[in-house]
């Protein structure tokens, strides 16, 4: 199959890479670019465990292919940090006990951000709604929820 | 949304600095910022991708398999099928034995061939050019009509049957009847008597008689089997994979590939969800294509065969019969358990059987467990394998006598509940155990409080009139297998372990604070690591809910010796006797004279420095293990049931489990947490659904439902601490009870809101209609 050539801005960082076109972007992200922070859980769009967000929207990258995201600006979960230091949404997360085997915790924090970039202050409700697309089989979700929470906390009262 | 809270406090463990504190997984950072190598993150100079055709049918026999046309598709390097494989020692009663099908194919899913490619499309390419001619043969799928006589037989006889895995998650001696050679499907039978059970039916005022079905289910970890393999030059065959048991791995490539176990190295990698699911599946068979074609080979499951050809949970019929005088002593309890255990023996019959009589004190028991082949995929472990399905039929059956008496459910349950000294039906006694304390310490939950306000409100008739509250018991007994572990001083004073088990819950944290606990140092300045079968030392598998209690006390040992040898080193230097002195914040004082002391790090350099006078400080800890540490829990859910729909909505979710003593209350919360969401989903939604062909019609994650956080309330955990004999500082098992009670602590409440009894699980929106009259 030839390749084709695409820009794609990775966590600030620009890459021209030649993608086979039947690769998904997390294929291209993960095998090629050596991002490998997101997982692929299920390949069909059900787990979240690949969520990226692309372009300031959230988006299962399993079920995108390489080539339709030329041009884009994506946000991994090695974008998060900054210097070295954590996002409150990651800090929060291993805070509140929110991660066990971790395999799903990168798309999850990658959904609680995109979450809290939209609404800085979600109610229980909100929280859940937010986070249906993302599947975790350890925690029951208890300590992710509460991890939203200390997160929102947390970056309302820096932004004070 | 606090959820944790703690009764039965050990007034002692005020003094621990490091221990039964809450801690953060030392492994957090690695994991929220996506650094954290999991197996299929992992590759290998000239690695190829493996994609493996399974067989479309249940039971079928193979004819001819020509992969001509697949070995010539551009970018191919290899296609292997039975035929192209070395001659193994192999035993077809067992499964993990097994590479490729060579004859008759036993479930859908069952691996005939592989093709190996620089890039997995092409090998996923490759596959729909390989030609298999098969002779398909009646499927037997129902797990009763298998027993029934005259039915087809599932497969040609077993004989031989290795239950070592099986014995990985509860080790308890016990009589098994094996099939060994003769034409049945029942695979092996288990019988557990005790008094006369007519006569405990003839004592009670009530007796109940009901068959209780649950679902076959899966383990659904988030990330699929994944293993590489490489055998290289030298004949040394590496190994990194997804699993629980690395040394489990080993032994099993050893035996069928015919290699020493020190040719062997096996990583246990980062492993992305367990749940007893991750023992030994994919291993053997990357390793047989890598050995063929020299190179590495990674071979990942996509979900879809994860969910055909993995060992999910089996499902199980039961019928139980039970009987309950006026004052709700328990008469008699009479249970035929009937477990599915797919093509291959290894169902988790065993624990089924001993638990549907073992929460409560009955003098008539007669208890009758078999183990069913069917064509479909063999079944595993899915923590506390075969619990639920035997705790949802006693369980509901006690509150239903409750009911139908005028009994407290909760009274009842403390009335009957056993207690250190009561026997298990196989007859062993039960050791200090907390069953009490948990149905305590639940009535105490909030959720449980609100069992009185939703009866309440249904006689007022005031709205929510379909809101109900209930209650059940889990437990689990544990396995058990010998642990070591090796502490050592480096030379600036900070602590390396070393241990051999795989961490899937947390247990690296938890020894690091045992460590520091012992050392009486920060818990900054112990690190552990897992290390390969090569380098650590030996651990049982991380099942059975075990490594903890194992691996922790063989921690313990070890830093203990690590301590002995610093105070020996630091006394020698001092002058004085080692009983003078005390270690405390990576100093070695004397005690009482605080002026005089030595830092750890310069033990550590005395010890490790060119000509340093004193040998190497490397602790040792080895243990076996032989008495097992229940683990009980009661739980209560809050539901509310729509009439019209069936749909049954979790309103709150309480759990109090006996962890003995918590290590880490952080971790124990969210494994009780973890595990009752699973009961929550295996109560709900989940359920592996076959036609009559055997084939899998839900093998993907959107119809195969799992809980989502739309469907679960956060899980209030109350840790309840009745300390074990031998575990460390008293911690007894912990991961598996938690997903013991969910299906019949729901069923339960959904009784209580609506008045329908529900004897099949999942609860789906139709059989909640059904069992409402309404459909």
């Amino acid at each position: 199959m030839p390749k084709q050539l695409i820009t794609l801005a990775v966590n600030n960082e620009r890459h021209e890479v030649a993608v086979d076109p039947r690769w998904t972007l997390l294929q291209t992200i993960r095998e090629q670019l050596r991002f490998t922070g997101s997982k692929e859980g299920c390949g069909t769009g059900d787990c979240g465990a690949c969520s990226m967000i692309l372009d300031g929207r959230l988006i299962t990258s399993c079920l995108m292919l390489a080539v339709q995201a030329d041009g884009c600006d994506i946000v991994t979960i090695e974008g998060l940090a900054e210097n070295g230091t954590l996002h409150p949404v990651q800090r929060a997360f291993i805070d509140a006990g929110g991660v066990q085997c971790g395999f799903c915790t990168p798309g999850m924090i990658m959904a609680a951000k995109s979450l809290l970039d939209h609404d800085p202050a979600p109610t229980t409700s909100g929280i859940r709604e937010g986070l249906a697309g993302n599947l975790c089989r350890c925690t029951g979700y208890a300590k992710i929820y509460e991890a939203v929470e200390l997160a929102a906390d947390r970056m309302r009262q820096a932004t004070k | 949304m606090a959820q944790e809270t703690k009764v039965h406090e050990d007034k002692a463990k005020q003094e621990y600095r490091a221990v039964g504190k809450p801690v953060v997984r030392l492994d957090g950072v690695g994991k929220v910022t996506g650094h954290t190598v999991y197996a299929d993150d992992m590759q290998l100079p000239r690695m190829l991708h493996a994609r493996v055709l399974g067989s479309p049918y249940a039971h079928a026999r193979i004819k001819a398999i020509s992969t001509a046309k697949a070995r010539v598709h551009p970018g191919v390097t290899a296609v292997i099928s039975a035929a192209d494989l070395p001659p193994y020692k192999k035993n077809a009663s067992n499964r993990r034995g097994l590479i490729f099908a060579d004859d008759e194919i036993l479930f859908e899913g069952q691996a005939v061939a592989a093709v190996l490619a620089d890039d997995p499309l092409v090998a996923e390419e490759a596959l729909a050019l390989i030609e298999v001619e098969y002779e398909p043969l009646a499927p037997v799928v129902d797990p009763i009509a298998a027993m029934a006589e005259g039915s087809p037989l599932v497969r040609s006889p077993i004989s031989d049957v290795d239950r070592s895995e099986e014995r990985g998650h509860v080790t308890i001696e016990v009589e098994q009847k094996e099939a060994e050679g003769k034409l049945t499907n029942v695979a092996s039978q288990m019988n557990f008597k005790r008094g006369d059970v007519e006569a405990g039916f003839a004592n009670a005022d009530v007796v109940m008689e009901n068959t209780w079905r649950s679902a076959m289910v899966h383990q659904s970890y988030i990330e699929p089997h994944s293993v590489i393999a490489d055998y290289d030059a030298s004949r040394d065959l590496s190994v990194w994979t997804s699993t629980q048991a690395p040394f489990y791995v080993r032994d099993e490539l050893a035996q069928t590939l015919g290699l020493p176990e020190n040719k062997i190295r096996v990583t246990a990698t980062e492993v992305g969800g367990g749940f007893g699911g991750k023992i030994c599946l994919t291993e053997l068979l990357t390793a047989a294509l890598a050995m063929i074609v020299r190179r590495p080979v990674k071979y990942i499951m996509s979900r879809h065969e994860d969910m055909l050809a993995a060992t999910p949970a089996p499902q199980a019929i039961v019928e139980l019969k039970t009987g309950m005088k006026r004052d709700g002593t328990l008469t008699a309890i009479q249970a035929k358990l009937v477990y599915d255990s797919g093509a291959f023996p290894g169902a988790p019959m065993l624990p089924g059987c001993l638990l549907v009589g073992g929460y409560y004190k009955c003098d008539n028991l007669d208890i009758q467990g078999y183990e069913v082949l069917t064509n479909k995929v063999s079944v595993g472990a899915l923590r506390a394998p075969g619990a639920h399905n035997a705790t949802f039929a006693i369980e509901s059956h006690i509150d239903m006598m409750a009911a139908e008496l005028g009994l407290d459910p909760l009274q009842v349950r403390l009335q009957n509940a056993v207690e250190e000294g009561d026997l298990l039906p196989s007859g062993q006694p039960y050791p200090r155990i907390g069953l009490r304390e948990c149905l305590e310490a639940i009535a105490e939950s909030e959720v449980w409080k609100r069992r009185d306000q939703a009866g309440r409100a249904r006689q007022n008739g005031a709205a929510p009139s379909h809101r109900g509250v209930g209650l059940a018991v889990g437990g689990w007994m544990g396995g058990l297998q010998p642990a070591s572990a090796i502490v050592c001083l480096n030379s600036d004073g900070t602590i390396n372990v070393t241990v051999g088990s795989a961490d899937i819950t947390g247990t690296n944290t938890s020894f690091a604070q045992i460590v520091a606990e012992v050392l009486n140092l920060p818990l900054e300045m112990v690190n552990v690591t897992t290390g390969d079968t090569r380098t650590a030392p030996y651990a049982g598998m991380s099942a059975g809910s075990k490594t903890t209690y194992t691996v922790g006390r063989a921690v313990k040992l070890a830093a203990e010796d690590a301590r002995r040898q610093i105070l020996d080193i630091a006394a020698k230097r001092m002058e004085v006797s080692p009983d003078d002195l005390e270690m405390m914040d990576a100093e070695i004082r004397v005690r009482g004279a605080e002026e005089k002391s030595v830092t750890l790090r310069r033990v550590g350099r005395w010890s490790t420095n060119f000509a340093a006078p004193f040998a190497a400080v490397v602790g040792r800890g080895a243990i076996t293990a032989r008495n097992m540490a229940p683990g009980f829990t009661a739980q209560a859910a809050e539901v509310e049931v729509d009439p019209d729909t069936g749909e049954i909505t979790v309103l709150g979710f309480a759990i109090a489990q006996d962890a003995g003593f918590a290590i880490n209350p952080l971790s124990v919360a969210g494994q009780m947490q973890g595990g009752a969401s699973q009961g929550i989903g295996i109560a709900l939604s989940e359920e592996m659904l076959y036609d009559e062909e055997g084939r899998l019609l839900n093998g993907n994650l959107l119809d195969y439902r799992l809980p989502t956080t739309k469907d679960l309330p956060a899980i209030e955990a109350i840790i309840v601490e009745v300390p074990s004999e031998d575990g460390p500082y008293g911690a007894r098992i912990v991961g598996e009870p938690s997903i013991v009670a969910g299906p019949a602590a729901v069923g339960n409440a959904v009784f209580d809101a609506c008045g329908a009894r529900l004897t099949e699980a999942p609860f789906t929106p139709e059989r909640v209609l059904r069992a409402l009259g309404k459909i």
